[in-house]
């Protein structure tokens, strides 16, 4: 039997990972901020901005990349990317308004997801751009417009259910977006409120990792554009989001290796690898696995905007040219929406072990000061192990030269039988002490804030921004950064 | 030979020995079995015929659709097996990539779904695989289905251990090979081979291929993914190997270039991993051994997966009269105009205005008077010479001018004396305010 340890090591790249190697300073901020801790890297989101712009660019399309603010509530990213060409998607009246406090203007930010009136209003009248969801919500949009005596509203229709020739391509169904084939009921609206409502393009949304599924909501944008054209509107953007993919997991091989011995656990073939016999959606019938395995695809060769890329680059299933030809050649502006892909390397959260101790069963667990819904890793299906930081290190141990591993499961602070930050068995190169750190990388994108709770008065992590380097990082509370330098006085 | 319908050419297919020289194994003899030659092209037929059989006569009566869920081979054979008998067929599948099979399929009059791929924001409640899914549609009051079920339908099997399992056998004089070589897709020929095999000669080493783990090769499944076979048992094989998509390739061009032998991808795998296999064997053997591999199907549809892998298989020297043999000097040199500029040009001149764009591009928005020649098929015209004379003033556009250069410098090349580019293109031209129509 196999009982080497399966190690998930994460991919770490600059400025994560020198960050990491100065465990002092990670340390000292967990001992006046608290456990648990989250640290963004404003710095690298414009990066990844800049990375998915240079391949829209290479493929000679205008356009602009959008920071879903969902992913990531933090102030330090929002200001930051104020400061550059890329613009911002909010799902909420809170967050509008707070991108607007950071600096954006309206014509910065798109409006998405569930609205209430208040932030259609606000968004209507800041001239922000509004994905449509649906005919009721475009009526009450186009009365807002003209009670208030508003500027036409840019909007973007957002569709779904789009249909492929040839080989049917089920998709999920989406609760959100109008159906492609219900356009031509949305366009009668849209005449009508041709005084209010401003068509500027479409948007698909589709939460899928296939690129053959968004090839096909793609080309049913393009078709959908040429029909508003027949209409006589003017539409010239086509927006494109759903997630392009985060690689967690440096190693491919770590990560085959893993998903094999899971497999082989559920079938009873080698020890459990997780708590209680969790399958993560895999189960075992007569000897053959049934269910699928409900993990984020944690190590993606093609992420980012490599995805970007190979979309672009797809050919248009009917119009038989590649799609981002066919943006180019009818002259449409592309509005990339990346999701955590954005995120990608911008951040992690930290957390202080308080206690080690083995179950009735010999299992061996390792409490955290910090709940699982703050470390939203897990809830999300992501397996990536954490990095333990000594105090005083130079930086996180190495599993290459460990030589007593320990397998242990991590429980969080909560009084509750389910608080659980890994449902698995996490190596770790030796085992933890109280006081030792665990950081948990690259957690920026819906793993930080997203489902973090206040339960049993216990609050959700603060927040951190990180700038510089080895030797300069400077760091201050999120709510503190502005992405201008301060003074700072004279060094000795 | 003459047969009464087509299902009965199904199976004694050929055993054909590799030439030694080929494969190098100084004390092993090694047979292809060629199931690429049954009727409809896969050793999938067997096990298409054996599961539809039975239930026919019944799914005509009721009406029903024949229904199961494959992405190659036995779609194929069933589409055809359905047509025969005047029902309908229809696959689902997720694992559908060969662009070549799903034309195929339409063609037999198959009706295929694709399978949503994996949530790129998790939802921990969508846990049910497809497989559970077609179940429930499958079971459901008033469906009309005939379920091959090939995964775990025992008759898939039994197809190979009444059939391919005793040819092989008496192809070799009434004895079991040493080894036994198949790779692993529903398990089910292996499965059905090894059983007769073994109680021929319980010594007979079975070897199951499978592929590595993030390739994915046409007909086999990885090591992973077999767990989800019914048929699929461990302990059928002696050892499971793995093998990647450039090992398939590479034993598909040994079989297609060297034996003769037109096989496809799956083909290809079972070759390589039978030969490197019994290398290691080989070099231990002191008498004569025998070993048996599967091709599975024939190389034809699989034109653009090896393609991909490929590439330099399909070099083609560089046509005459293509942009691709322009120098950067040529298309620098290559005379453009600006939007003001070719607003004059157009008035006065009246040159022709060839849009390089697509129709559908140029449907919705083009400049009045211009013609409609999509880049492709203008490169394919040029091929064969200039479309019109070389003293016709011409101005290319595209959206941002970079094709259009380089076609007024072919042109140029070519011998035209007054072609000219659109600098920036249609893009520039709509952002100069310039008029853009449509019909």
């Amino acid at each position: 039997m196999d009982e080497a340890p399966l190690y998930l090591r994460p991919r770490l790249e600059p400025p994560l990972a020198p960050l990491l190697d100065s465990s002092d300073l990670l340390h000292t901020l967990v001992d006046a901020l608290g456990s648990p801790l989250d640290v963004l890297l404003p710095d690298r989101i414009a990066a990844n901005a800049e990375r998915f712009a240079d391949v829209r660019r290479a493929h000679r399309l205008g356009g602009r990349e959008f920071f879903a603010h969902k992913a990531n509530r933090s102030s330090a990213l929002v200001r930051h990317l104020a400061a550059t060409r890329a613009g911002v998607d909010v799902a909420s009246l809170d967050e509008l308004r707070h991108a607007l406090g950071a600096g954006f203007t309206g014509d910065r930010i798109v409006a998405s997801g569930p609205k209430g009136p208040e932030f259609l209003w606000l968004a209507a009248l800041v001239g922000a751009t509004v994905h449509i969801d649906g005919p009721t919500e475009l009526d009450t949009l186009a009365g807002i417009v003209r009670d208030h005596r508003l500027a036409p509203v840019r909007v973007l229709v957002r569709l779904s259910g789009f249909t492929s020739p040839g080989v049917a391509i089920r998709s999920r169904e989406s609760r959100f977006g109008v159906p492609a084939a219900a356009l031509d009921g949305l366009l009668d609206d849209l005449e009508r409120h041709r005084d209010a409502i401003d068509p500027v393009g479409t948007a698909y949304h589709l939460d899928t990792v296939s690129l053959d599924e968004k090839a096909v909501a793609l080309e049913g944008c393009l078709h959908a554009m040429n029909t508003l054209r027949a209409r006589g509107f003017q539409p010239r953007i086509v927006d494109v989001g759903g997630g392009f993919g985060t690689g967690y997991v440096e190693h491919r091989d770590e990560w085959d290796r893993y998903t094999t011995e899971l497999t082989r656990a559920v079938l009873g073939e080698r020890p459990p690898l997780t708590w209680g016999g969790h399958g993560y959606g895999l189960r075992a019938e007569g000897g053959t696995v049934r269910g699928s395995l409900g993990l984020y695809p944690a190590h993606r060769p093609d992420a980012g905007p490599a995805y970007l890329d190979a979309l672009l680059s797809r050919t248009a299933p009917t119009l038989g040219r590649p799609l981002g030809g066919l943006l180019l050649e009818n002259l449409y502006d592309l509005y990339v929406e990346p999701g955590r892909a954005l995120l990608d390397q911008c951040g992690l959260t930290l957390a202080r072990v308080l206690e080690t101790r083995t179950t009735r069963a010999g299992e061996p667990v390792l409490r955290l000061a910090a709940k699982a819904t703050d470390i939203g890793l897990e809830d999300h299906g992501v397996l990536v192990d954490p990095l333990l930081l000594d105090r005083g290190g130079s930086g996180p141990a190495d599993p290459a030269d460990a030589k007593e591993p320990a397998g242990v499961f991590l429980t969080g602070s909560l009084c509750l039988e389910s608080d659980l930050i890994t449902r698995r068995r996490v190596f770790l190169p030796r085992t933890p002490c109280p006081g030792d750190l665990l950081a948990f990388a690259n957690t920026a994108g819906y793993c930080m804030d997203f489902a973090a709770t206040h339960a049993q008065r216990q609050p959700p992590a603060r927040k951190v921004a990180i700038g510089g380097g080895p030797g300069r990082w400077r760091w201050t509370l999120d709510e503190e950064y502005w992405p201008v330098p301060r003074p700072e006085g004279r060094s000795a | 030979m003459r047969y009464d319908s087509i299902t009965d050419a199904i199976g004694d297919t050929p055993l054909v020995r590799i030439d030694p020289a080929v494969h190098g194994l100084r004390n092993i003899d090694l047979y292809a079995k060629l199931e690429m030659l049954n009727p409809f092209g896969s050793v999938k037929d067997r096990a298409a015929w054996n599961m539809a059989r039975p239930g026919l006569a019944e799914a005509r009566r009721s009406g029903a659709t024949v229904v199961e869920l494959s992405s190659g081979n036995t779609a194929k054979a069933l589409a055809a097996i359905a047509g025969m008998h005047g029902l309908p067929f229809r696959s689902v599948t997720n694992r559908m990539r060969v662009p070549e099979i799903k034309d195929l399929l339409l063609l037999l009059g198959a009706h295929i779904e694709e399978l949503p791929g994996r949530t790129e924001c998790l939802d921990p409640t969508l846990t049910d695989d497809p497989l559970t899914l077609i179940h429930q549609e499958l079971s459901a009051p008033d469906s009309a289905h005939l379920h091959t079920d090939q995964y775990f339908n025992p008759r898939n099997a039994d197809a190979h251990a009444a059939g391919t399992g005793p040819e092989i056998v008496a192809d070799l004089g009434g004895r079991a090979p040493e080894y036994f070589v198949a790779c692993v897709g529903t398990a089910g020929s292996s499965t059905g081979v090894a059983r007769v095999l073994r109680e021929h000669d319980p010594g007979t080493r079975v070897v199951g291929l499978v592929g590595a783990k993030s390739d994915f090769i046409p007909g086999i499944r990885t090591i992973d993914e077999v767990h989800e076979v019914g048929l699929f048992d461990p302990g059928v094989y002696d050892t499971i190997e793995d093998v990647s998509a450039e090992d398939a390739v590479e034993g598909m061009l040994t079989l297609v270039r060297r034996c003769g032998i037109l096989a496809g991808p799956t083909g290809g795998a079972a070759y390589f991993g039978a030969v490197r296999h019994l290398r290691e064997v080989d070099a231990t053997l002191t008498g004569r051994a025998t070993a048996v591999f599967i091709v599975c199907d024939r190389c034809e549809s699989y034109l653009s997966y090896v393609r991909r892998l490929r590439p330099d298989l399909f070099h083609r020297p560089p046509e005459a009269n293509s942009v691709a043999s322009l120098t950067e000097e040529e298309v620098l040199a290559a005379p453009a105009l600006d939007v003001a500029e070719a607003r004059g040009w157009i008035a006065k001149e009246r040159p022709l205005v060839v849009d390089l764009r697509s129709p559908f591009a140029y449907a919705a928005l083009h400049i009045e008077g211009s013609v409609n020649i999509v880049d492709e098929l203008f490169d394919e015209m040029l091929r064969g010479g200039l479309p019109f004379s070389t003293r016709q003033p011409v101005l290319l556009a595209c959206p941002v001018g970079e094709q259009s250069a380089r076609y007024a410098a072919l042109l140029t090349r070519m011998g035209h004396t007054d072609a000219r580019s659109l600098a920036g293109g249609i893009i520039a031209w709509r952002d100069a305010g310039a008029p853009l129509v449509r019909d």
